[in-house]
């Protein structure tokens, strides 16, 4: 076969589950889509925008620390070096996500401007 | 806990929106919210509703944009609001809401729904049958770089310009041509797809790859169809047409991307986003 994801054997089983660690294309789908019926409680758009972000860089270090066999995110930093350490990586990601969202916004906003 | 019986009205979290009455025992076995109560159905004027009461304290405004904005309970939230969904399309067409759609109280989610039932009706109609898939292709990752070789003989202050200047003319053209083959992946896939849709294409820090991802589609599939769609995937990836970009798919999903109608039913053009204004 291929590299592909799909695995019709599963049909049967989970007619509609996402494969397994597709959390970022689920994300994607209840996040990022239009609002088809405004509810009573407002999220606000913009944090949405970046709160996705963040998420994703976090499932991406998850993946990766799977990758590592490490399951640092549900070990206290406190009692771990190695994932004090990549509890700074992941500060370091979120901050350079909020300066991209921050960047594109302000490119947005000028774009628009235009 | 909150129960359907409580004095005050709570707070209740639509996940879909379905024609027929969704399978009891799927509702019943499905975990939405954890902090909720058991998923139940609202009708509302023709069209059933499956929601859940969750307390204020955890879905109200403040609390709400809280937990959010911890990547874990996202996570948290974004699969129970899948698993919701999923309970509700086992019997038929479902039109998902985004996460945390919210109302207070069962008369203000039946009137939201029962106020657009046209348009919900007719979404229902486009989604029957139907699945998405997802298809991401991201730019091959290059051999040695051959014409940097070539030169590699020139030395000196001329020989690096001359060999940057080759490399950055040979990465514009294999970015040029993976384009190209992206596009050619998204019109072969177009033709076992009743519409198509394309999302922002994701960051290298996202996707955590060295090459740029080129594109990021979802596909809107007839049941019928399903095998002819994958088949065509598969041909794709295995048979090196499109040597320089490689093809992931997921699926079937619930139509998500093409829950809404504020887009263009007609798939061909309408995200083109490179098209002259």
């Amino acid at each position: 076969m291929t590299d592909l994801d799909h695995r019709p054997a599963n049909l049967e089983a989970e007619p509609y589950g996402p494969p397994s660690g597709s959390l970022a294309d689920l994300l994607e789908r209840v996040l990022d889509k239009g609002i088809v019926i405004a509810g009573d409680i407002k999220i606000d758009l913009l944090d949405i925008e970046l709160l996705t972000i963040r998420l994703r860089l976090f499932i991406a270090s998850v993946d990766t620390a799977k990758k590592a066999g490490i399951d640092w995110w549900e070990t206290d930093p406190a009692l771990s070096s190695r994932a004090a350490r990549d509890a700074l990586a992941e500060e370091n990601e979120r901050l350079r996500a909020r300066l991209d969202a921050l960047e594109e916004a302000t490119a947005e906003s000028s774009g628009a401007a235009r | 806990m909150n129960g359907p019986s409580a004095t005050a009205p709570g707070v209740v979290c639509v996940f879909a929106v379905t024609g027929a009455p969704p399978d009891p025992g799927a509702l019943a076995s499905a975990a939405g919210h954890e902090e909720g109560g058991p998923l139940r159905v609202l009708p509302a004027g023709g069209l059933c509703l499956v929601v859940q009461d969750v307390p204020a304290a955890s879905f109200g405004e403040e609390a709400l944009a809280e937990r959010l904005n911890r990547p874990e309970d996202l996570e948290r939230l974004a699969r129970a609001h899948h698993r919701g969904v999923a309970a509700a399309a086992g019997r038929g067409p479902v039109v998902p809401l985004p996460m945390a759609t919210l109302y207070h109280g069962d008369a203000s989610a039946v009137r939201a729904v029962a106020s657009r039932r046209p348009v919900l009706e007719s979404l229902l109609d486009r989604l029957r049958d139907r699945t998405e898939w997802a298809v991401k292709v991201h730019a091959a990752e290059r051999a040695a770089d051959a014409s940097a070789q070539a030169e590699a003989s020139a030395t000196g202050g001329r020989g690096y310009l001359s060999r940057a200047s080759a490399r950055r003319r040979d990465q514009r053209h294999a970015h040029g041509r993976a384009l190209g083959e992206a596009e050619a992946v998204d019109t072969e896939l177009r033709r076992f797809a009743v519409a198509a849709t394309r999302h922002r294409p994701q960051s290298d820090r996202l996707t955590g790859r060295r090459t740029p991802q080129l594109l990021n589609g979802a596909y809107l599939v007839n049941d019928a169809d399903r095998t002819a769609f994958t088949r065509a995937l598969d041909r794709i990836t295995a048979d090196g047409r499109y040597p320089g970009v490689r093809v992931e798919a997921s699926g079937p999903w619930i139509p998500y991307s093409f829950a809404r109608w504020d887009e263009e039913p007609e798939p061909a053009a309408a995200h083109r986003r490179e098209a002259p204004a």
